[in-house]
């Protein structure tokens, strides 16, 4: 659904703000784009829709070049907060909208009842809250019925309670076929939103893939005494570099699969196991991991 | 191609927008106090000066002068009074009809539906001139009500100028006005703010070409007049003046440096560059707000 070659964006000579971004995002995945603040996502987002132009490298978005009213036909987007007329209340908005897509003005009220905005239909915009604010941007993105949804930190400046609103609302949306690509700073929401990411740091694409492969293997702790002992008898089973102890914990790098065996191992050979847990990294070590940074948490 | 589509939403834009209504009627409230009311009341109940700098000239009454506000001379006298002003409300409604729109940020809103950039400034441009045209219409009608009614009081003649010459009235005002909206929206989309845009529009309208012009003139002459007679304000002050002064009665008026064809000629360029203008910037440059 998206796909992007090379994608660069340089602002006079010294700043590179997208970097060679090859970026897939695949037909019906809610694709979360992650990185710390000033990675660069925002200035990709904005290529996405056409908003700016690439120094170099290109991008084909629902099928078509960025900008091209036939993709954006199909494009729902919003990026950085959602801008509308202060003066004009929330249906006369997205009227606007829909008079400028030349979609049936009988959408908008499936729109505002989709983000639950119905009963604040005819106040006017400057009067809303930045919950109310970000949800008729979700009702403008959604009254062309869009295959694709492009989401920019869409729970930027919401209070907890409309984060949880609005994460919900995205995993709605993601449902069926239609794709969402949501950019975010905060790690947590990315992990329960997202099938897949993609990670960008000073510009440049550092990992993407399901959350589940960035983790990469799994590991076992195991708590065993002696520990010279123990060590002797994992090194030996698995190898060394597939084992590191740390206060008399065993870090192994080993499918969980073979607790069982690894368990029976050193009982047999008179080390007393006392825990044996399988472990994962988290989201948060994978992302300091790959951006040197603990940005957004 | 969607521009009715686009046209639709920017006339509602403008339409339910109060700035625009403000502007309309200060305009209308100026042109109703200053070139009816206030000019009935003085001719009406004040003597004129039988000496001095503000005496008439010698055989002209205030009773002549009143002509001017009475139906017949319409089209001259809302020309001669509200085309200035007018010119600076419309470039103000121009500014902020394409201003706000990088102060909201609702520009980056507009660039991610469906029209294509120019589609977009096409329909905007095409609102923007239906309001100029509004604004006209209103403009005359208070005027031709107005003077209707003050007629109608003094019992002096109401009858009408010719269909011909309020057709040619309509039209020359919503050039004008058109000319200075559009001059706003392309200032505004240049500097990419309203602020700006108003300021250095303003200090067009009412101080650079007037005064260097003014200053060129008292020391060069005719050439600067030549000059002169290429720039906007001079040919919307040609195209007011092909209608003749709204004081008629005190004399010949001047006669203008060039002509209605030539003001109109001059106008629409100018109309049509603001708008070449403003496509090359709105289509050339990134939208980063």
């Amino acid at each position: 659904m998206v796909q992007t070659r090379a994608l660069s964006k340089r602002y006079g000579n010294d700043i590179l703000a997208v970097d060679q971004l090859n970026l897939n995002v695949n037909k019906g995945e809610v694709y979360g784009f992650l990185g710390p603040n000033g990675a660069g996502k925002t200035t990709t987002l904005r290529m996405l829709v056409g908003l700016i132009r690439p120094t170099a490298g290109s991008a084909t978005v629902a099928g078509h070049a960025p900008g091209e009213p036939a993709g954006m036909a199909r494009i729902g987007a919003i990026i950085e907060t959602p801008a509308f007329y202060p003066y004009l209340t929330g249906w006369d908005n997205l009227k606007v909208i829909a008079d400028y897509c030349g979609v049936p003005e009988s959408r908008l009220g499936d729109a505002l009842e989709q983000v639950e905005l119905t009963p604040r239909a005819r106040t006017k915009f400057g009067t809303y809250s930045m919950g109310m604010k970000q949800r008729l941007g979700v009702a403008a993105a959604l009254i062309k019925e869009p295959d694709l949804l492009i989401l920019d930190e869409p729970t930027n400046g919401l209070d907890p309670q409309g984060m949880i609103d609005m994460r919900n609302l995205i995993v709605e949306l993601g449902k069926g076929s239609r794709t969402v690509l949501v950019s975010s700073h905060l790690l947590g929401e990315v992990e329960q939103m997202c099938t897949r990411i993609g990670v960008i740091q000073k510009g440049r694409l550092v990992a993407e893939g399901t959350i589940d492969d960035l983790r990469g293997a799994t590991t076992l702790s195991v708590r065993a005494d002696p520990v010279p002992h123990a060590q002797e008898v994992l090194t030996r089973m698995l190898g060394a570099d597939s084992v590191s102890q740390a206060d008399g914990v065993f870090n192994l790098k080993v499918d969980p699969a073979r607790a069982a065996e690894v368990n029976r191992e050193l009982v047999t050979a008179g080390v007393a196991v006392s825990e044996l847990v399988a472990g994962q990294k988290s989201l948060e070590e994978i992302f300091i991991e790959l951006t040197g940074t603990e940005g957004g948490l | 191609m969607n521009i009715l589509g686009v046209l639709q939403g920017e006339f509602l834009k403008l339409r339910k927008r109060p700035a625009v209504w403000v502007c309309i009627a200060i305009l209308l409230l100026l042109l109703l106090a200053f070139g009816y009311l206030l000019s009935w009341i003085i001719f009406t109940y004040t003597q004129p000066a039988s000496a001095g700098p503000n005496a008439l000239p010698r055989g002209v009454t205030y009773k002549e002068l009143k002509q001017s506000l009475y139906p017949f001379h319409f089209i001259r006298n809302t020309l001669n009074g509200g085309t200035q002003l007018g010119g600076v409300l419309a470039l103000i409604i121009g500014v902020l009809s394409q201003g706000s729109e990088y102060g909201w940020g609702t520009i980056k809103t507009a660039f991610t539906q469906r029209p294509r950039r120019v589609e977009w400034l096409a329909g905007k441009l095409i609102s923007v001139a239906l309001t100029t045209l509004l604004m006209t219409l209103l403009l005359l009608g208070v005027a031709a009500l107005t003077s209707f009614v003050l007629a109608s009081i003094d019992g002096a003649d109401r009858s009408w100028p010719d269909a011909a010459t309020i057709l040619k009235g309509l039209l020359g005002a919503w050039l004008i006005y058109t000319f200075w909206a559009l001059f706003g929206v392309a200032l505004a989309t240049l500097f990419r703010q309203s602020a700006m845009a108003i300021g250095l529009g303003l200090a067009y309208a009412l101080v650079i070409e007037a005064l260097i012009f003014g200053l060129l003139g008292q020391f060069v002459g005719d050439p600067v007049r030549r000059v002169q007679q290429w720039f906007p304000l001079a040919n919307a002050q040609y195209l007011v003046q092909s209608f003749g002064s709204a004081t008629r009665d005190l004399g010949p008026p001047p006669k203008p440096y060039a002509d209605a064809t030539h003001a109109v000629t001059m106008l629409l360029i100018y109309c049509a560059a603001f708008v070449l203008v403003s496509a090359v910037s709105l289509q050339r440059r990134d939208v980063t707000s």
